[in-house]
């Protein structure tokens, strides 16, 4: 568990602001957020949540790194009007009965007024239900399952498989001629099997075919999932996976010569900080990865400052992937949804409806505007960017562009209703 | 055609579990353990192969360390924790290994986080065209070495004197020890020969499949199916029901409905060898131990 206590912000603030001022003096950017007094809060504390999954098979704690860190800069920087920020963050280890205990320690025993920076989907998936009965609201970071797009209380802002995934089909279409593609997702039904069948219908929509081939999770064969690709006769694979074993897959192709077999495109979680050390030169200027917010070195204002509150606030071994972009926009937004509150009336309640009323907030980490509304399912973060892998790193191929996709339907009536489109 | 594509990549992924099923068969035949902690022990080799690689200290050094690596863990377990359950039921034994795979997995989650990581061996850049399929010299290594361990180690344990001493540890413990044979010597040699085919086979997932604990970790269980197609017993058995389950699991995938069972494939055709060897009897693996 991970406290970033009022005495503890007081405390650090000193060494804190003459770090970032170092930090500056190295040519790093000042971090900027909140009041930006360089006072440290001391009033009564407001407790906030985040859950993260961090243990093997994967770490998902950027989010929450990003949102303490942020988080702490606030607290040494005047805090919410004076009050500092209680951050309580607890890792569910991909456990969904110890997801379920963090939670309700968080929502029930600490009185936690939201959630934010979120990022375990086993949390999520357990925990959607106890939200919406408590009435508290997830403004989450990191998630790939179906529940985080489809929860009254769940908001996330990155946009997980579905649109990424179109967003790089999409790209495919247009740009490298693709008529069919193979989504190879993992055989789990809220995820790989949920983000495939999206796909297949976005291809249909688009007049082509579109076929899903999903593995365990764990599997060791990559070659006949590679092979089944082969049998099915498609011109594009569609990456729908972590990392890892999607660099599996790309060393399997490698192998058998395939990567002018296919177009390769993927959706974000290839887009990783040391991809390029993994890949290597074969698949220079033949992978294609649509990215859910801005590049790691875009020089917009909230990414450099992202970089600088990671820099000034940040923790030993912060993760600086997506999610921790995902992570400080979320904290963010937060903070000055927070700011435009009238101190002494900081509840549960009131900033419940004080998120809901999120509408058309702006980052350069975003491609459109954020919002929550009062929708059964969020979905703001839903146009992104294509790169292209060069190598020796990445080079943005096309900027923004909206995604036109069933999928996102809902999300644009929602939009429409609140003036965003 | 497309039949032998799928034969071949079924056969080389077949080898891998052949190769964790063999190291774990030659570690029961002579102390009597099913060593369940046998994919993180090739999990913690191959992650010490891609740090001392990481070091930038030469590759023969790095291979060489996860065998010694996979060698020092086994030997370690068998030397220190496995005697105080020498009597102990097989069972027993068997989920003491559980609790020393967790104990490694946690360890390798708080060495190494959770980035992208690569090993590369030179084999992996030299390939021959078996029925179309590119094979690297790398998985025709893991096949040769699994097909070599198997007619090495039987000879060794049927010519050798320590042979012959780990065949009569397996059959009886008290015994072996009222005849004066060497019992910690003799299980010490077992467990560094099963750790050094951890470490290798550890080297070889990282470089074949991909380099993540997790999943070099639970690579155990295709190799525990493997490993009772031999009955827990038989090495040639052991690697033939590994090439099978290989060659099963890839096949499925022709077939669109099975497809997204081919993990079943492993325990499938261990639940239906078990059956097979259960007919007429009661008990399977307590017998004899």
């Amino acid at each position: 568990m991970k406290r970033v206590t009022t005495l503890l912000a007081g405390a650090a603030a000193l060494c804190l602001a003459s770090f970032a001022t170092a930090a500056a003096a190295d040519g790093h950017a000042t971090a900027s957020c909140g009041l930006g007094t360089g006072k440290a809060a001391t009033g009564d504390a407001i407790k906030v949540g985040g859950i993260n999954g961090n243990a093997p098979p994967g770490d998902f704690s950027g989010g929450t790194d990003a949102a303490a860190a942020y988080f702490a800069c606030v607290n040494a920087n005047g805090g919410i009007n004076g009050r500092p920020i209680e951050y309580i963050v607890e890792n569910d280890q991909w456990n969904p009965e110890l997801a379920g205990q963090v939670a309700t320690k968080l929502v029930v025993d600490e009185g936690v007024v939201a959630l934010v920076g979120n990022g375990s989907v086993v949390s999520m998936a357990v925990n959607a239900k106890l939200y919406e009965e408590q009435g508290v609201m997830a403004m989450a970071s990191g998630c790939a399952i179906s529940e985080c797009y489809e929860s009254a209380n769940i908001v996330s802002t990155n946009q997980g498989p579905v649109p990424s995934g179109i967003g790089a089909l999409k790209f495919a279409i247009e740009e490298l001629g693709t008529t069919s593609a193979a989504c190879i997702g993992f055989n789990i039904p809220n995820n790989g099997g949920w983000a495939c069948d999206w796909m297949n219908k976005y291809m249909a929509s688009k007049g082509g075919r579109g076929v899903s081939i999903l593995m365990d999770p764990t599997a060791v064969d990559l070659n006949s999932v590679y092979l089944q690709a082969i049998a099915e006769g498609v011109d594009t694979i569609l990456l729908m996976l972590p990392a890892g074993p999607a660099i599996g897959l790309l060393k399997v192709a490698e192998e058998q010569g395939g990567r002018d077999l296919f177009k390769w495109v993927s959706p974000t979680p290839l887009y990783e900080p040391g991809v390029e050390a993994v890949l290597g030169d074969y698949w220079a200027n033949n992978l294609y990865i649509n990215i859910e917010l801005n590049q790691f070195d875009s020089t917009g204002a909230d990414n450099a400052n992202w970089a600088a509150v990671m820099d000034a606030y940040g923790q030993d071994g912060d993760r600086r992937d997506t999610f921790s972009q995902s992570g400080y926009i979320s904290a963010k937004f937060f903070v000055e949804t927070l700011l435009d509150m009238e101190p002494g009336s900081i509840d549960r309640a009131s900033v419940t409806e004080a998120i809901r009323g999120i509408s058309g907030a702006q980052s350069d980490l975003l491609c459109g505007p954020y919002y929550v509304g009062d929708g059964d399912s969020h979905q703001p973060n839903h146009a992104g960017r294509m790169v292209k892998f060069t190598g020796t790193g990445f080079e943005l191929v096309r900027d923004c562009y909206e995604l036109d996709t069933a999928y996102l339907e809902p999300f644009f009536e929602q939009e429409k209703a609140l003036g965003l489109r | 055609m497309v039949y032998g594509l799928f034969l071949v990549s079924g056969l080389a992924v077949g080898s891998l579990y052949a190769l964790g099923g063999i190291g774990l068969v030659i570690l029961r035949n002579s102390t009597g353990v099913l060593n369940f902690a046998y994919g993180a022990i090739a999990a913690a080799s191959a992650m010490c192969a891609w740090q001392v690689s990481d070091w930038g200290l030469p590759g023969v050094i790095s291979w060489l360390s996860a065998v010694a690596v996979g060698m020092a863990l086994s030997v370690a377990y068998g030397r220190f924790i496995a005697p105080s359950l020498a009597w102990r039921e097989p069972a027993v034994k068997a989920v003491a290994t559980l609790g020393y795979m967790l104990i490694l997995l946690g360890v390798i989650g708080l060495i190494w986080d959770d980035a992208l990581r690569k090993i590369s061996l030179p084999s992996d850049t030299v390939a021959v065209s078996v029925l179309g399929v590119r094979v690297t010299l790398t998985r025709i290594i893991a096949f040769t070495v699994s097909v070599a361990v198997v007619v090495g180690m039987v000879q060794y344990l049927n010519r050798s004197r320590t042979g012959l001493n780990m065949r009569a540890l397996a059959d009886n413990r008290d015994h072996s020890a009222l005849l004066g044979i060497p019992i910690i010597k003799t299980e010490t040699l077992a467990w560094g020969i099963s750790g050094a085919l951890a470490g290798f086979t550890g080297l070889i997932f990282g470089s074949l499949v991909r380099l993540e604990p997790t999943v070099i970790t639970f690579m155990v269980i295709p190799a525990v199916a493997a490993a009772i197609c031999g009955r827990l017993h038989s090495l040639p058995l052991t690697l033939a029901g590994g090439l099978l389950i290989g060659v099963v699991e890839s096949m499925l995938t022709l077939y669109r409905p099975a497809a997204g069972l081919r993990s079943m494939a492993p325990f499938l055709i261990a639940a239906l060898v078990i059956l097979w060897m259960q007919r007429g009897e009661k008990l399977t693996f307590a017998k004899g131990a």
